[in-house]
């Protein structure tokens, strides 16, 4: 290995994009993908939750007129896309960048560029989805777009063709990141990490990467047949040709309920590895968590059509999706008892990451709860459709998916950026989030009861819903006011929070022997892993002792190898040095080969995009030509982009 | 404004939600409530509800207070031991395994028998009723019957009806929540669904629970279970020609100047309902409506519960100038108007894509239950309907800037006093 101090061609093809927003824009760096992905989610998150506080603000009360109908069907529309495919898919992609590579001792992901071009696919797909807002064309179908609503005859405008497009284009995105990060998982493990060894938020993602590569692939199906019939005039949803618009329902459901646990599964992963880390006490039952969440994976394949049960399956269907629907409460049940067991005999601190892993815990159980009410056809004719149903999904969605995410990011805050967050206005974001999470969707499921059906945009005065609308508009606001703690917690913390230690938590896996923040090359040396929790093999073995190592009982290696500085070797001088600008050794100085920044897999998604923009205006050919030859031309210059520096 | 009945409503709410055991009580408060089924079906799910509900009530409990102990329990104290390491424990996750499959047998065994039995062939003598849904209002037909009516359906107490649901366009979904579960609209396939009403008079409103469009909120409908006898008195009722007498609108028009004829005092002159005269169309032959048929067999204004009464505000802008109609020449602009195009009247005009209107005066709403069926409110829609419930397939028939061919305000008057007399 060549490691001469100067050494031109590296700071050559380097110093191109070293600082600035280019080198950002050319980065291939898993950790700066992920911020990527952090914030353009939050970005998002915010829009999303600004068009929920209209929505509640038009149901304040009865006959509310402060928008439209149809900027209303607009808004819930665009709320769930948003949430769904802009905030809570990203913000856990940004899980699985920073972490997938860390958690398994890899240098980056298998594809670095196709990491890349992931990001800046999603951007652009977010971008293109609500550049519709512009035209005065949001989409305004309903998140599931069923057909035949969705179809030319009853939406002619630019609406739905901006929906099918926008979510084709973050299909794309999902998708190569899915094969992105299964290749990693499967190949890039350090020695030692058995697929038994690997952190459960690891396992979680890879999980979920399978069930983004068997699930995305049918809902793009089913897009494209849509997109034919509205661009092409095929008759695949036309029912004045006969169509059966159940196809589309049960395409988009084949897709929609494996989406469910794409959302939730890494959420589930983040609570996994906070819960052990402050209770001090390692996962309760591991190898179950992991059969769990496959077995959560494989049923969440067959339980689609509990959505369906009130289009009138027949008697069998219904049945049989009742009762697996029901099944698949038992793998999500024990997950919830196995977490329980980790708290049990724990010594628990309750930080801020920490509360929200244990919000989830007792939030979700409440969503779970709902969703077996429905899962019993018969009971659900009288709440699918209902406020019961968005009782029931912001629980799981925002009680479970988001309580994960945040406590996600409270706990790997300091190794993303070097400094920890406030603990002082994470307990206000905490407990504020508590209340006024509740106070907004408990009330849901009254309403819902008491006959409010979904997605209307106004409701006449005495029909016993004016309260509980009224409190849901409350704690909708107070949500946001909880929210936008946290970004100022995020924002200012960046700055101005205290300077983090590698292990400011005292966390058993090895992305916490590194640096906060990681330098860029992750481990100087690649680690060998020997247990499911190396840190606290080398920091209190008096804790892992009865914990078996291996199968065998193989006996334990150091994490640290042959005496010279490892990634998983923990008082290391940088422990010292903490954080002190560029403390630790560039991966230049170790002779460490990073992958080259390029510019191309933005340019690649730029012609993607441009691509299905001129499908909008599908007489405009000309545009997708040039969508298309910048796509190529970006791609054969990506190919010809040495990989790693000379040297 | 004041939190005390806010707090009082808030927990009449939340006792609601726990009494699911049917407390009638609560049926004023919620009038919509799912919790309170008023018919066999509904008491089916219910049962099925309640088996849930108190089983995930107790989940639930037992969850939450385990995690509520625990995190208690286990805080971490100053100089205490490392807690002991615990990886897992077998026989516990087996346990915990198989207790939840236990729970759900014993929701799945009742679920499935409900199932089979709430979607059995319906008894052969049901009261057929065909629903269609069209955006955004229901049409009801009785084939059985030979009658078609729109956005209010009767039905007879403890008779078991079987409906037929179908759509002209996108896919809806029909729900009267306090009586029964929700059945979709398919195109391309019908749908069934049956129940037995209860044996209570009542008026109940009916939603469209699926998405389906600019006015999804706005497609209501009003059902109103009555006694066998005022059932067939209505049917009767609905199987007479159009009922128009030419008086009719003028002595209430005259009785109050300047004030809008309420549909009670329509309802009130129109009893003296005769054949068609004057300048009135012809009525084919047949019974004509009697006096006790339409006082008993409809609900008028006045004998309706406030939920199914419609608060919807005018939208601003919308005015009429005159304030009363001659349904004389009402009728004779209707049978030359835009509106036959759409809309039938048994032997005047042959539409089908809108409701059919041979008996619009007997109902007590238009526009799928969005607006009370009064002089004012029709006025106004037969001038504007697309300003007044949003995508309305309707358009304006008033004279404006951009429908200068339209009708003025008079004619329009006219119109609509011809429709109100349509009893």
């Amino acid at each position: 290995m060549a490691t001469t101090v100067a050494a031109p061609p590296y700071v050559a093809a380097h110093g191109k994009y070293e600082r600035g927003i280019l080198s950002w824009l050319a980065t291939v760096d898993h950790k700066r993908i992920a911020q990527l992905y952090l914030y353009t989610s939050l970005a998002w998150f915010v829009i999303g939750g600004i068009e929920a506080l209209i929505i509640r603000s038009q149901l304040m009360g009865p006959n509310g007129r402060v928008v439209s109908a149809e900027t209303f069907n607009q808004l819930f529309t665009m709320h769930g896309t948003t949430m769904i495919f802009l905030v809570v898919m990203p913000l856990s992609a940004a899980f699985f960048n920073f972490l997938i590579p860390l958690q398994i001792g890899a240098r980056d992901v298998a594809f670095p560029r196709l990491n890349a071009f992931s990001y800046w696919v999603y951007l652009l797909g977010s971008l293109f989805m609500n550049a519709s807002w512009l035209f005065g064309a949001a989409p305004d179908g309903g998140w599931f777009g069923y057909a035949p609503l969705t179809t030319r005859a009853y939406s002619p405008g630019l609406n739905i063709d901006f929906w099918v497009l926008g979510l084709q284009i973050l299909g794309i995105s999902t998708l190569a990141a899915g094969f992105n990060f299964i290749t990693t998982v499967i190949n890039m493990r350090a020695p030692g990490m058995h697929f038994m060894r690997m952190p459960i938020f690891t396992w979680s993602a890879f999980v979920t990467q399978f069930l983004i590569i068997l699930a995305f692939p049918i809902i793009t199906v089913a897009l494209v047949f849509l997109q034919f019939d509205r661009f092409f005039g095929t008759n695949f949803y036309t029912t004045a040709a006969g169509a059966d618009p159940l196809l589309w329902q049960h395409l988009f459901w084949l897709f929609g309920h494996p989406e469910v646990y794409i959302l939730i599964l890494p959420a589930f992963g983040l609570v996994s590895e906070v819960v052990p880390t402050f209770s001090r006490k390692p996962l309760f039952g591991y190898p179950v968590m992991v059969y769990s969440l496959i077995l959560i994976a494989f049923l969440g394949f067959g339980v689609w059509a509990h959505h369906m049960f009130a289009v009138g399956m027949g008697p069998i269907a219904d049945s049989v999706f009742g009762v697996t629907t029901m099944l698949i409460a038992i793998p999500t049940g024990v997950k919830i008892f196995n977490w329980l067991g980790t708290l049990w005999g724990g010594s628990l601190r309750f930080t801020t990451p920490m509360l929200f892993a244990i919000s989830l815990v007792a939030l979700f159980t409440i969503g779970g709860i709902s969703g077996v009410m429905h899962s019993s056809p018969p009971a659900d004719l009288q709440q699918t459709d209902s406020y019961f149903i968005v009782a029931h999904f912001h629980y799981v969605l925002f009680g479970g998916s988001l309580m994960g995410l945040y406590a996600g990011t409270y706990y790997y805050y300091p190794k993303i950026t070097g400094r920890m967050m406030s603990e002082k206005l994470g307990k206000w974001h905490f407990w504020l989030n508590l209340v006024a999470m509740n106070l907004t969707f408990f009330p849901m499921h009254i309403v819902g009861l008491n006959g409010m059906p979904r997605r209307i945009y106004t409701y006449d005065a005495n029909q016993g819903w004016e309260t509980e609308n009224f409190l849901e508009t409350v704690g909708a606001f107070l949500l946001a006011i909880s929210v936008a703690i946290f970004l100022y917690n995020l924002i200012v913390s960046r700055k101005r929070g205290e300077r983090a230690a590698s292990d400011p938590w005292g966390a058993p896996t090895i992305e916490w022997s590194l640096p906060s923040p990681v330098p860029e090359y992750n481990y100087a040396q690649i680690p060998t892993v020997t247990s499911r929790y190396p840190l606290w093999d080398k920091k209190s073995p008096e804790l892992t002792r009865e914990v078996p190592h291996t199968k065998a009982g193989e006996r334990r290696i150091d994490v640290a190898m042959g005496g010279k500085q490892t990634g998983a070797t923990i008082e290391t001088p940088s422990d010292t040095r903490l954080n002190a600008e560029n403390a630790h050794p560039s991966a230049h100085e170790l002779g460490i080969h990073l992958p080259t920044p390029t510019l191309w897999p933005l340019c690649a998604a730029i012609g993607l995009t441009v691509g299905f923009a001129g499908l909008i205006w599908h007489e405009r050919i000309s545009i997708m030509i040039l969508g298309a030859v910048i796509m190529v031309v970006s791609l054969y210059a990506w190919f010809l982009t040495p990989l790693e520096e000379a040297h | 404004m004041a939190p005390h009945p806010r707090l009082r409503r808030v927990l009449r709410a939340a006792l609601t939600a726990g009494l699911v055991f049917g407390a009638a009580a609560c049926a004023k408060e919620f009038p919509n409530s799912t919790l309170v089924p008023h018919s066999e079906f509904g008491r089916d799910i219910d049962y099925l509800f309640n088996i849930l509900f108190i089983g995930g009530t107790v989940v639930f409990v037992l969850v939450e207070a385990g995690l509520l102990y625990t995190i208690f329990r286990y805080r971490q104290r100053e100089g205490a031991p490392e807690p002991k390491q615990v990886h897992g424990n077998t026989a516990l996750e087996i346990t915990w395994t198989l207790i939840p499959a236990l729970v759900l047998a014993f929701i799945a065994v009742p679920t499935v028998r409900t199932i089979f039995r709430t979607q059995a062939k319906a008894v052969p003598n049901a009261l057929q009723v065909e629903v269609i849904g069209h955006q955004w209002w229901w049409e009801f037909r009785y084939p059985q019957l030979g009658v078609t009516t729109a956005n209010e359906l009767y039905l007879p107490k403890g008779r078991t009806v079987n409906f037929a649901l179908k759509t002209q366009d996108v896919l809806h979904s029909f729900w009267i929540p306090a009586i029964a579960g929700k059945r979709d609209l398919i195109a391309n396939h019908t749908n069934y669904l049956w129940f037995t009403p209860d044996d209570t008079t009542g008026a109940w409103n009916g939603f469209c629970a699926e998405f389906c469009g600019a006015s999804h909120a706005n497609m209501r409908f009003r059902v109103f279970t009555v006694s066998p006898q005022e059932f067939d008195a209505w049917v009767a009722h609905q199987k007479t020609g159009p009922a128009f007498g030419a008086p009719a609108a003028a002595p209430a028009a005259g009785a109050a100047p300047g004030a809008t004829p309420s549909v009670n005092q329509v309802a009130t002159s129109t009893a003296q309902t005769t054949p068609a005269a004057g300048g009135a169309p012809p009525t084919p032959a047949g019974p004509q409506p009697q006096v006790a048929n339409v006082s008993t067999a409809t609900f008028t204004m006045d004998q309706l519960p406030r939920h199914v009464l419609p608060s919807t505000p005018l939208p601003k802008g919308l005015s009429l100038s005159v304030t009363s109609g001659d349904a004389a020449r009402g009728a004779q602009l209707y049978r030359t108007s835009a509106c036959i195009a759409c809309h039938k009247v048994e032997g005047v005009s042959p539409g089908v894509v809108g409701p059919n209107l041979t008996h619009i005066g007997s109902r007590t709403t238009i526009a799928a239950g969005l607006y009370p069926n009064d002089f004012k409110h029709l006025t106004l829609w037969i001038k504007n309907a697309p300003a007044m419930k949003p995508g309305s397939l309707m358009p304006a028939l008033g004279k404006s800037a951009t429908t200068p061919g339209g009708y003025d305000d008079q004619q329009v008057a006219d119109i609509a006093a011809y429709l109100l007399s349509l009893k």
